[in-house]
């Protein structure tokens, strides 16, 4: 067999392998198994792949199948679509320095549309709205998409005589017009109208890419978010911007704007009202919602979890160890820290939180120093409950931005005071509400 | 998601009259009990004065009964072996004094009678100042408006889902609790007497306004306490060993001995021997209760207990 030939084979193979061989073991394997042996090539595939550690042999060696878009699932090392050319980008991209010819764009049957990528183009010219035969593709997810890929094993040729109904894509462009206590995770098309509280270019790299995010805050007379795009939007802080077409995405909880490719953005004339920067919610408001920036919450104190108190800490990567040992780091000499583990709770939900050294000073009303001190004298469980004894039933008020796992909300703290509360005040309220109705 | 039970601000007169369980549907799942005003609870967090306290378990293990006074009633509260911290911390808080504290709610049915008894569990139990009482008691009179008219509301509108009642701005929770008090409650609840409470409340905040939204003056009815039981898992409690009937004849006998000139026993001296008999002071309550339950003893004034 003829080196030209095996090609694919290899691209394959180094695929699955990736540096777990060279080129120069693939040739001296390959050229072992087929030509001393005589060992067909899927054979041979298989054996160079097991006896170097892939793992990826189950759909790996055999023959191509053929999909429908709507049933490729991601995993597919060897799959034939027929579909459309929906859209198609030629674009040069750089891959560790080095740039290179890429097609990608959008492909599609009458099930679905799909992503794909052409690595290795060199003279091939695909057309929007051609029909095509997409051989021997590979797929990958990212963010929870599927790609389709063409590599040099793949093959593209067109599809003449078929015809192909793409479904029309929908491109829902009827905009809603949200204020951004509103705004919940996976929103699309949402109209925005905020002021820019902040704006930041940070460079980032992805995958080895330098690239730049433009990010920041926005607020309007309901509430803040954070924003960002990957392109340059072109507005700086105290701006009023109309954004159209952006979509959200929650992380960890809390709802971010993201301003995409075909965001519209433009600047506002009048001036616009924000909302203060404390936004007051209630525990329940946070569930609903799943998380938010600069929230503030009044509520009490009504546990203090095991890890509060005096804790150690790794001096290499700050993590809270146990027993002199870092998961990470092994056997450390830790650094002395003090912190609390609290669950407020309002009447209407409970919310973690951990607070840190400086707060909890200043809460328990307990030095660094005394609690030293009463952990050498009596012990850390005598310290974390000293401290319990201090901060249970307090009422607090908590700043900072709240996030959902799956135990639920908690707060990542930025300031907690104790809550002062007007009673007489607010029981005169009460009392005006109560009498207004008898 | 796991979220953490709320603890429901709720005053003792509401929650000593719920009736209303829902058991857990997996097991160490939640239970719950639900308030005449639909609240669906399962941890509260209640404050007030702690007027007594008594290990009825051993110095090994530890049972605390006691009792939290609030504006209208009380929160009857026990802490046995499951409750470490609060164990720990009830140990060493003396009566009386304000306390607040988070804890599981419990309901028991006397199989006999079919009477419902409340008690909380407590988790957490601290010693707090008037400052904090008096934040508690605004913020969980706020609450019981809240609760009482989102209530009547909903009771105005038959057919209404739970749906209907997070879409006018309930939590979900909220609104699961009231339509299953209006689905299930055979009683509609007596507004009047959580205005009551309410206006109670409104007087300790503001003793210097008259506060006074024209109810009549009668004391809202005491809810029944709970009793002392073996199947309530009190150990080594000394009331369990006798029976209810033998402890009410004991204290009935003790009644005669002691009335010497038909004023009635004096309490202190009742108190004084029923303790030489292992009766506890909270038995002693509880049995008197029950005995002028029954119509068999009165009493003539504060002091004295008469039987009849």
């Amino acid at each position: 067999m003829e080196n030209e030939d095996l090609t694919p084979h290899i691209e394959e193979i180094k695929r699955v392998l990736k540096d777990k061989i060279t080129d120069e073991q693939i040739h001296s394997e390959l050229n072992k198994y087929l030509n001393e042996y005589h060992v067909g090539i899927e054979p041979a595939k298989r054996g160079i792949i097991r006896k170097y550690g892939g793992d990826d042999t189950h759909n790996f060696g055999s023959a191509s199948i053929v999909k429908k878009v709507a049933e490729l699932t991601g995993a597919e090392q060897n799959v034939d679509l027929q579909v459309k050319a929906v859209f198609v980008d030629n674009k040069t991209i750089s891959i560790r320095g080095e740039s290179k010819q890429i097609i990608s764009g959008l492909i599609g049957d009458e099930t679905g549309t799909v992503s794909f990528t052409v690595w290795d183009p060199g003279s091939l010219v695909l057309t929007k709205g051609d029909n095509y035969t997409f051989r021997n593709c590979y797929c990958k997810t990212f963010n929870d998409k599927v790609q389709v890929n063409v590599g040099k094993r793949g093959r593209i040729e067109a599809l003449i005589g078929t015809e192909i109904d793409v479904p029309k894509r929908e491109l829902d462009l009827s905009e809603t017009v949200v204020k951004i206590n509103e705004i919940r995770d996976g929103m699309n098309s949402i109209t925005l109208t905020a002021k820019v509280v902040s704006f930041e270019e940070r460079s980032i790299t992805v995958r080895g890419e330098p690239r730049t995010v433009y990010s920041g805050i926005l607020a309007d007379d309901t509430g803040r978010i954070q924003y960002s795009a990957w392109k340059n939007i072109d507005v700086k802080e105290g701006d009023t911007v109309c954004i159209k077409y952006a979509y959200t995405k929650a992380w960890r909880g809390i709802p971010q704007l993201n301003i995409g490719d075909r965001c519209e953005v433009s600047r506002v004339d009048s001036d616009m009202e924000i909302a203060d920067v404390d936004s007051s919610k209630t525990i329940a408001e946070m569930c609903a919602i799943g998380g938010g920036l600069d929230i503030s919450i009044d509520a009490t104190i009504v546990d203090l979890r095991t890890g509060s108190g005096l804790i150690k800490r790794c001096p290499t990567c700050n993590r809270s160890i146990l027993n002199g040992t870092c998961t990470l780091h092994g056997a450390v000499e830790g650094i002395d820290d003090l912190r609390m583990k609290i669950v407020v709770d309002d009447g209407t939900g409970a919310l973690a939180a951990i607070i840190n050294k400086a707060d909890t000073e200043k809460m328990a009303k307990m030095p660094f120093q005394e609690a030293l001190d009463l952990a050498a004298a009596y012990g850390n469980d005598y310290v974390e409950r000293e401290i319990a004894s201090r901060v249970l039933m307090k009422r607090v008020r908590m700043r900072g931005n709240v996030v959902s796992d799956d135990y639920g909300p908690s707060m990542i703290v930025r300031s907690i005071d104790e809550l002062k509360t007007d009673v007489r005040e607010e029981a005169e309220a009460l009392l005006k509400e109560m009498e207004a109705v008898f | 998601m796991k979220n953490r039970e709320t603890a429901w601000r709720i005053f003792s007169n509401e929650l000593n009259a719920s009736v209303l369980e829902i058991q857990a549907t997996e097991e160490k799942g939640p239970s719950y009990v639900v308030t005449p005003l639909g609240a669906k609870v399962n941890r509260v967090l209640i404050a007030g004065t702690l007027t007594e306290k008594e290990n009825v378990g051993g110095e090994e293990e530890a049972m605390w009964k006691g009792r939290i006074q609030d504006v209208s009633g009380n929160y009857f509260i026990s802490v046995g072996r499951y409750q470490q911290e609060a164990s720990r911390a009830i140990a060493s808080i003396e009566v009386p004094c304000f306390v607040a504290a988070t804890g599981r709610v419990k309901l028991y049915t006397n199989p006999e009678t079919g009477k419902t008894y409340i008690t909380v569990r407590p988790e957490q139990i601290v010693k707090i100042d008037e400052g904090l009482r008096d934040a508690w008691l605004l913020e969980t009179a706020k609450q019981t408006w809240t609760r009482l008219n989102n209530f009547k509301a909903a009771s105005q509108d038959p057919g209404l889902k739970a749906e209907d009642l997070v879409k006018k701005g309930s939590s979900p929770a909220e609104a699961e609790g009231i339509i299953y008090a209006l689905e299930h409650n055979d009683e509609v609840p007596d507004s009047m007497t959580y205005i009551k409470t309410l206006q109670a409340a409104l007087r300790v905040l503001l003793p210097d306004r008259e506060i006074d939204f024209g109810l009549p003056e009668d004391v809202a009815s005491m809810p029944d306490e709970p009793e002392v039981t073996e199947s309530m898992d009190i150990q080594d409690g000394h009331a369990s060993k006798r029976s209810y009937g033998q402890l009410e004849d004991i204290i009935l006998d003790m009644l005669s001995e002691l009335d010497r000139d038909g004023k009635g026993a004096p309490r202190d001296e009742l108190e004084r021997r029923a303790e030489a008999e292992g009766i506890s002071s909270i038995e002693l309550e509880e049995i008197s209760n029950i005995l002028m339950d029954k119509g068999l003893v009165y009493e003539p004034n504060l002091r004295y207990l008469k039987r009849i």
